[in-house]
């Protein structure tokens, strides 16, 4: 009771500031269409009307809602329609970048505090290719993928999943192994530990802290490389394809839809990893 | 470069000798501007002519002309002036068919605006497509004279997105649509044809061709492969008289092939009305006289022309010849 | 193909003057620091332009670097005109409001415990979504020029920052801040003096992811709509035009803006958190 009723009274603040925001921005073209047929209308019958818009500026709560619904229980989770078919369809893509991921970023880190040279000479490029707009890399990735011959859409979405997720579990990696200080290195070598038992007892259990925390923000990264990479990979399925749709066909609502979709996945996504780093945490005896 | 062809003429020289695979790489994504190919398939008309295609749809990071480069496409769905303009930067695209006789494209304006014609762009917000969809826009503009960088007495040019937000939201005087396509989602978005004024680039005299077939030109020479377009052209044609002739069946083809399910019957219905008046005129064959009045109004545009040189063999009839002979 | 042996030859002859010179006295001096990297960048490239050359790859789909750093030095106003669109005004303004609102909001909340366990699994939330999503509605309701640009910036990098900024608030130990009450500290001094600067590694390590999402973000929004300049513009453009030659230059004037605005922030980080173990060499 004591977690929830915070979370409560924000959400309730938050959609009651929804509500009067969508009142708000929704009735300027309540006003306009107005004033193109010439009958002034009151704030009283406005407000109405903003509520139930086909294509509103801010759709209220209560439009997503049953649009989610509809698309979450509507119909069988197997139909093209389904929120949770295509929702499976980013899960799937989301996996394989998060995975790639994952081993792109531990290893590189890895490398990266072992030897210097890599340290030197590839940790500066890996910062510098996070700062290259992936929306620009994707139709290369996905017509040189094309010219190798993998003409299926899953790698390519994954590897720009990968591309984006890698980089916080590379950071933080390379920070959590660099976390022990010095009086904790000195004690295992009088200790006469060799590199690789230093690795193992102290550098890798002491980056687990950071490694878990990256996961939360890779697996997120992950999901909007997936959503990012489902809108140029020709829009064919997956919860990115169906913002383009909603955005190109003026269906703000199957927008919203999938935007909340992705929320809810992107939730479980969070859960599960949080919920692995518990036990993870349990199990290596760090307090949590 | 070379190699880059003998590696495309050995690819077609393999696919050949299979089951005649045929990759058509769409503009855009699966709607009813495309309803004769996913018509032809469904209805297995490309079956008939012994060919498996895969239809491949577009988005709006795939240029039809990168992946047709890329080898990822057999054939592709482009408008000529993006075509003739790869041409120019050496991708040598050849035009074998014409679905679409005439344009359906336009300037769809708000009348509150002012403007009742183009001599009252000046200082106006335009929004245009680009990828590749610009150069119609751009050559009218400079026909008419207008600048196009925003400075004083030109036009200052909005790059609108994929939907007419633009125009509802005030933030721009025009915006271009399809005939088939925004121009209803202006409509449906509660505004009435009396609220608007539109600027046909047919009408204008400014029209471009828009959805033809465009191979390239060093696998025409390959007999293989002449044969397997052959084929495909006059399948596909078949697909787009029927489409014609069953609008409504066709839309819901095409509904059933689209993958995201965020389609709906009535938008593709309605496209499916309005794409099937351009089409009407078309038998497949390439005019002539379209494609020269588009290569001048190409050349035509002032300071920044989108080809310096009439193409050569940029277009050629040798395949639709073949097709329609039956 | 003798280009591209000849790449590949390069390549071998830099790594290992690469080795050693990141083993040597000389690898420890500031310019051995900047050689290294720079020497893995310059064989990239040669690789790059072995492979394009060799392999006959066409300019539509990979053009050459030589192709790309012609195209950047023709075209040096249209790509500063970009510049200051894309990031002057989009990236750089939407960083600076959504990290400072994001720190101000972590501040706010830390006060009060009922809005941090209210609000902090919303932002924890929220922080996951693919905001990007939003970046169509956003382009909608702010229009097209770089006000729109700017918002999707402050809203992608509001919530990882506030989750880093609060648990960084929280990253001192019981101990150090019993020892704080028993000095008797006020809440301001504690957190001053003790619990910021402790908090400091988690926000630049915030900051950084930060960064480069501003970039993504200014960026793809231009996708939705946008006047006819700007970096997101360029890029889906050219696409289009098949001019490959800018999109890569483009790019590269991206990943230049992108380093500068890291190592800026890397520079900083040292300069203030000079104490914590990762910065020791």
């Amino acid at each position: 009771m004591n977690r929830v009723l915070p979370v409560l009274t924000v959400l309730a603040g938050i959609v009651v500031i929804w509500y009067a925001a969508a009142i708000w921005m929704n009735s300027t073209w309540v006003f306009d269409q107005a004033n193109r047929a010439g009958t002034p209308v009151s704030w009283a019958e406005v407000i109405p009307q903003t509520m139930t818009q086909d294509r509103p500026l801010l759709p209220p709560p209560h439009q997503v809602g049953a649009e989610l619904w509809k698309g979450l229980f509507g119909q069988a989770i197997t139909s093209k329609r389904s929120l949770v078919y295509h929702g499976y369809v980013t899960f799937k893509g989301t996996m394989m970048g998060f995975g790639l991921g994952i081993l792109a970023g531990v290893l590189l880190a890895m490398a990266i505090v072992r030897f210097r040279v890599m340290d030197m000479s590839v940790m500066p490029w890996a910062i510098i290719s996070q700062t290259i707009p992936i929306v620009a890399l994707a139709p290369m990735i996905i017509t040189l993928s094309s010219q190798m011959g993998l003409s299926g859409r899953d790698l390519p979405k994954a590897v720009i999943a990968a591309y984006l997720s890698f980089f916080p579990v590379l950071v933080s990696m390379v920070k959590g192994l660099r976390a022990p200080d010095q009086m904790q290195l000195d004690l295992l070598k009088t200790y006469g530990a060799s590199e690789m038992a230093t690795f193992l007892k102290l550098r890798l259990p002491a980056s687990m802290p950071y490694f878990f925390a990256s996961l939360k923000v890779a697996v997120a990264a992950s999901l909007v490389g997936t959503i990012v990479g489902e809108l140029p990979t020709g829009a064919i399925e997956g919860l990115g394809a169906r913002m383009l749709i909603g955005s190109q066909f003026g269906e703000p609502l199957i927008m919203w839809a999938a935007l909340f979709a992705a929320a809810i996945l992107a939730g479980l996504l969070i859960l599960v990893v949080g919920f692995v780093e518990r036990l993870a945490r349990k199990r290596m005896g760090v307090p949590a | 470069m070379k190699r880059l062809i003998t590696a495309a003429v050995l690819a077609a020289t393999a696919s050949a000798a299979q089951a005649e695979d045929v990759k058509l790489q769409l503009k855009w994504v699966t709607q009813a501007q495309f309803a004769g190919y996913y018509v032809a398939q469904d209805k297995g008309f490309y079956e008939e002519e012994g060919l498996n295609v895969t239809i491949l749809p577009g988005g709006p990071d795939i240029a039809p002309t990168q992946v047709i480069a890329g080898g990822g496409a057999d054939v592709i769905v482009e408008w000529m002036p993006a075509a003739l303009a790869a041409r120019e930067k050496g991708l040598p695209l050849v035009n074998i068919a014409q679905p679409f006789a005439s344009s359906g494209m336009m300037l769809t304006c708000l009348k509150e605006t002012g403007i009742t014609s183009p001599a009252d762009f000046p200082d106006k917000t335009l929004g245009v497509w680009f990828f590749g969809n610009e150069y119609p826009f751009l050559s009218w503009m400079s026909q008419l004279g207008l600048a196009t960088d925003g400075s004083p007495g030109g036009v200052t040019v909005l790059k609108q997105g994929f939907n007419v937000d633009p125009l509802l939201q005030k933030q721009a005087a025009c915006i271009s649509t399809m005939t088939y396509n925004e121009y209803w989602q202006v409509i449906d978005a509660g505004l009435t044809p009396e609220d608007l004024v539109t600027f046909k680039y047919e009408d204008q005299g400014v029209a471009t061709l828009e959805d033809g077939l465009y191979v390239l030109e060093d696998r025409l020479q390959d007999e293989a492969f002449q044969e397997t377009m052959v084929k495909f052209v006059r399948a596909s044609m078949k697909g787009w008289k029927y489409a014609e002739e069953n609008p409504d069946e066709a839309a819901m083809i095409v509904l059933d092939n689209d993958q995201t399910g965020a389609q709906t019957e009535t938008h593709q219905k309605r496209m499916m009305g309005e794409v099937a008046k351009l089409t009407a005129g078309s038998n497949g064959a390439l005019d002539v006289a379209a494609a020269e009045r588009t290569v001048a109004s190409l050349l035509s545009e002032g300071s920044d022309p989108v080809i310096t040189k009439a193409p050569e063999g940029a277009w050629t009839s040798m395949i639709t010849d073949k097709a329609l002979a039956e | 193909m003798t280009a591209l042996w000849l790449a590949i030859g390069f390549w071998l002859a830099a790594w290992g003057v690469n080795v050693w010179l990141s083993g040597s006295r000389f690898g420890r001096t500031g310019p051995g620091r900047a050689l290294v990297p720079i020497l893995f960048g310059v064989t990239v490239l040669v690789l790059w332009e072995g492979l394009v050359r060799g392999l006959g790859i066409a300019g539509v789909i990979l053009p050459a670097p030589s192709v790309i750093a012609a195209r950047i030095a023709g075209s040096l106003p249209t790509l500063w005109q970009d510049f200051v669109q894309t990031i002057l005004k989009g990236a750089i303004p939407g960083f600076l409001i959504g990290s400072g609102a994001a720190f101000l909001t972590a501040i706010a909340i830390d006060r009060s415990p009922f809005l941090q366990r209210g609000l902090l699994p919303i932002g924890n939330f929220v922080a996951a979504l693919p905001i990007v999503g939003l970046a169509p509605i956003l382009v909608m309701w702010f229009g097209f020029d770089w006000q729109s640009k700017a918002a999707v910036v402050v809203v992608m990098v509001f919530f990882p920052m506030l989750v880093n900024i609060v648990a960084g608030l929280q990253a001192c130990d019981r101990m150090q801040r019993d020892l704080m009450s028993t000095w008797g500290a006020s809440y301001l001094q504690s957190l001053v003096k003790l619990r910021l600067p402790a908090a400091m590694p988690f926000i630049f390590n915030g900051l950084k992811i930060a960064s480069t999402l501003a970039l993504i973000g200014a960026i793809v929004a231009e996708f939705f709509g946008s006047p006819i300049y700007g970096m997101g513009f360029r890029i889906s453009t050219e696409v289009g035009r098949l001019g490959l030659d800018m999109v890569w230059a483009t790019i590269a004037v991206a990943a230049l803006a992108g380093s500068v605005f890291y190592g800026l922030i890397t520079l900083i980080e040292r300069w203030v958190t000079f104490w914590h173990p990762s910065q020791r060499h």
